[in-house]
């Protein structure tokens, strides 16, 4: 038992110091490291539409997080800045970013929501960011597991990419939400259906530790500004994560790209 | 030791504390956030948990030691000792609160302006602390960390009603279990609702849990009239052999493909999900848990040797000061939890975090250990903390 155990664990160890970036001390302040979305399955539609300089719809679902609540307006939220990101990078492409975020809405509200507002909109790509009100709301895991699985077949049967998003991270909160059952749930449920999963609660955890993205401090004025910066970061992060392992997507699209 | 303490050690089924400790080893791991070490622990081979085990191994002592008193002094006694448990574990459920409402007072500004103002709003559980420390009391209220003592609060105090329909109707406890089990698997309305809700449910459904615990209580309960005879059929060990390997491979499988995703899955996790609720003790976990149990105590014997070896010394020693250490590694993941989220560190820091946390409570098992023997050795009856009330907890 004993030595199979300490075998686990040197293993263990060597496994995460190799994988651990040490250099990440070095880096930028809102960079996603590689391994966040090494194993996520690439998006094809979206990227080779945007590089095409075709004219997309990308519905982005979610919660008070998705409508910029913190930063002070939804101008400033992630997907009006993934918007901007897309547009500077495919100009000739106009992607069209709606968001349908409500906040404090459920999985459940979502989906009942989906064949009237999100999916007559024809959109190529679909971003779902969902779980906190769950978690914080300590509603059934199992349920919200088959919502999100009945979401997922209804927004694929239609024809649309989709991306997951799980929840936040913030250190003063983090102890006192359960989210691990439905962070886990997010996981498992993105791997078996091959669904992108823009791991949130990690990115900003990760953000946290190495970077001055920390909203802990009384001045409100100060933390709305953290705010604004970090929803520009999880757009701009999120605009990397739409298009990666397409090199074409990458630049501006020119006429040699799309053959 | 005295003579007498000396004795109960021989008789003593090694097995349930050295298995109770591994378990509560395990749920203190898996307790802390995004922890490396979680992934090799009883999670990782088997489709139950550390939770299953330790409900499990508690139940069964429980049945044990609570039917032996209840043969022994009574009714009237064997209850007033359950309840005496009870209130223990109640009073560590308060005591976790407390610590849940320092941490909520701390931060309580960063809640009410930033990421989950909106979220916390909704709940309004900020604009009355009252009421939530009213459900807190009532066990209604079950932030992070405190949805299992609430469950083994609940379980503990159903006993006395299954020791006694275990001496007078045994099939018809059987049933009664049994029907509730069902109806909880094909009705998610079978729960019990949380504060501040609306819709939230126990994490941990008693009326599903309690199948696990009533069936280990009764085999505990039979133990001491001799056994259950048809557990010794051949084919049974093999039908268990069978389970807990095939439980093993397909799990393993996942397990490996969560640590690096290329590696392929032949059977899928979406496959089998409506039989792995944790929340419902969904059938899978328990048949696991019953088989990988069953596998265990038909080939390791109740006084097997490595028990005796220093290793083993640490598990023995928490599992047999079960309450104690349970509620206390609740507690370390909080504070775990805590130290993680301010510190980060990396694995390095995961490591650290789950090996201090383990060495605190294999310190505190040690001391109350030495607490015992020392009150064994001065007569020990002041309190009513003798030998035989050690053996007692359940």
């Amino acid at each position: 038992m004993i030595p199979i155990l300490l075998r686990c664990v040197m293993i263990a160890l060597a496994i995460g110091l190799i994988s651990e970036p040490l250099v990440a001390f070095a880096e930028q302040e809102c960079t996603v490291p590689e391994r966040f979305y090494t194993f996520e399955p690439a998006l094809t539609k979206t990227p080779r539409a945007l590089a095409s300089g075709r004219q997309i719809v990308i519905a982005a679902l979610g919660g008070a997080s998705s409508l910029g609540v913190a930063a002070g307006g939804v101008e400033m939220a992630w997907p009006a800045r993934l918007g901007a990101v897309l547009t500077e990078r495919f100009p000739s492409a106009r992607p069209k970013v709606v968001n349908l975020a409500v906040a404090r809405q459920t999985a459940k509200r979502a989906v009942e929501r989906l064949d009237r507002d999100v999916l007559p909109l024809k959109p190529t790509l679909v971003i779902w960011e969902t779980g906190t009100m769950e978690a914080v709301r300590g509603l059934d895991v199992d349920e919200f597991r088959e919502t999100l699985q009945t979401g997922i077949d209804q927004i694929r049967a239609a024809g649309a990419e989709l991306v997951l998003v799980n929840m936040q991270f913030s250190r003063a909160t983090d102890a006192m939400i359960h989210f691990e059952p439905y962070l886990i749930a997010m996981r498992e449920l993105s791997d078996v259906n091959d669904v992108p999963l823009f791991r949130r609660h990690d990115i900003m955890r990760h953000w946290a530790e190495y970077g001055s993205l920390d909203l802990r401090t009384n001045d409100s004025e100060k933390r709305r500004q953290v705010a604004v910066k970090l929803y520009d970061c999880i757009g701009r992060a999120m605009a990397d994560f739409v298009t990666h392992g397409h090199p074409a997507a990458k630049r501006a699209p020119s006429s040699e790209i799309e053959r | 030791m005295t003579a007498a303490g000396r004795t109960l050690a021989v008789e003593r089924d090694l097995r349930l504390d050295f298995f109770r400790g591994l378990a509560l080893f395990c749920i203190f791991i898996d307790h802390l956030p995004d922890n490396i070490v979680a992934r090799f622990t009883l999670q990782s081979l088997m489709f139950s948990d550390a939770a299953e085990v330790f409900i499990l191994i508690s139940g069964y002592t429980a049945g044990m030691v609570y039917g032996r008193i209840l043969e022994r002094q009574g009714f009237l006694v064997a209850g007033v000792r359950i309840y005496h448990r009870v209130w223990q574990l109640y009073i560590a459920h308060v005591f976790l609160f407390m610590i849940y409402m320092a941490i909520v007072a701390y931060s309580v500004g960063a809640l009410n302006n930033t990421l989950y103002a909106e979220e916390f709003g909704a709940t309004n559980f900020l604009g009355e602390p009252g009421l939530a420390l009213v459900h807190a009391l009532l066990l209604h209220f079950q932030p992070p960390f405190m949805d299992i003592l609430p469950l083994y609060i609940v379980l503990l105090a159903a006993l006395p009603l299954l020791l006694a329909g275990f001496r007078v109707w045994p099939w018809a406890m059987f049933v009664i279990s049994l029907v509730l089990w069902i109806a909880v698997q094909f009705d998610g309305n079978v729960a019990l609702p949380t504060y501040p809700g609306p819709d939230g449910v126990w994490f941990f459904n008693p009326l599903a849990w309690q199948a696990l615990f009533f069936l280990a209580a009764w085999l505990g309960w039979r133990s001491i009239h001799g056994g259950v005879s048809w557990l010794n059929h051949r084919w049974l060990f093999w039908l268990a052999m069978g389970l807990s390997v095939t439980g093993f491979l397909i799990r393993f499988n996942w397990t490996l493909h969560d640590f690096y995703d290329p590696i392929p899955v032949p059977i899928s996790a979406k496959l089998l999900w409506p039989l792995l609720s944790k929340s419902d003790l969904g059938l899978l976990r328990l048949a696991s848990v019953l088989a990988v149990s069953f596998l265990v105590s038909s080939l390791i014997h109740p006084q097997a040797r490595f028990m005796a070896k220093p290793a083993a010394w640490p598990f023995l020693i928490c599992g047999r000061n079960s309450l104690y250490i349970f509620c206390l590694g609740i507690l370390l993941s909080v504070l775990g939890h805590l130290v993680l989220n301010e510190f980060f560190g990396g694995i390095v820091m995961q490591f650290a975090v789950s090996a201090a946390g383990v060495a605190i409570m294999i310190a505190v098992a040690a001391l109350l250990e030495w607490l015992g023997a020392a009150h064994d050795a001065s007569g020990g009856s002041a309190v009513g903390a003798s030998t035989a009330s050690r053996g007692a907890r359940g």
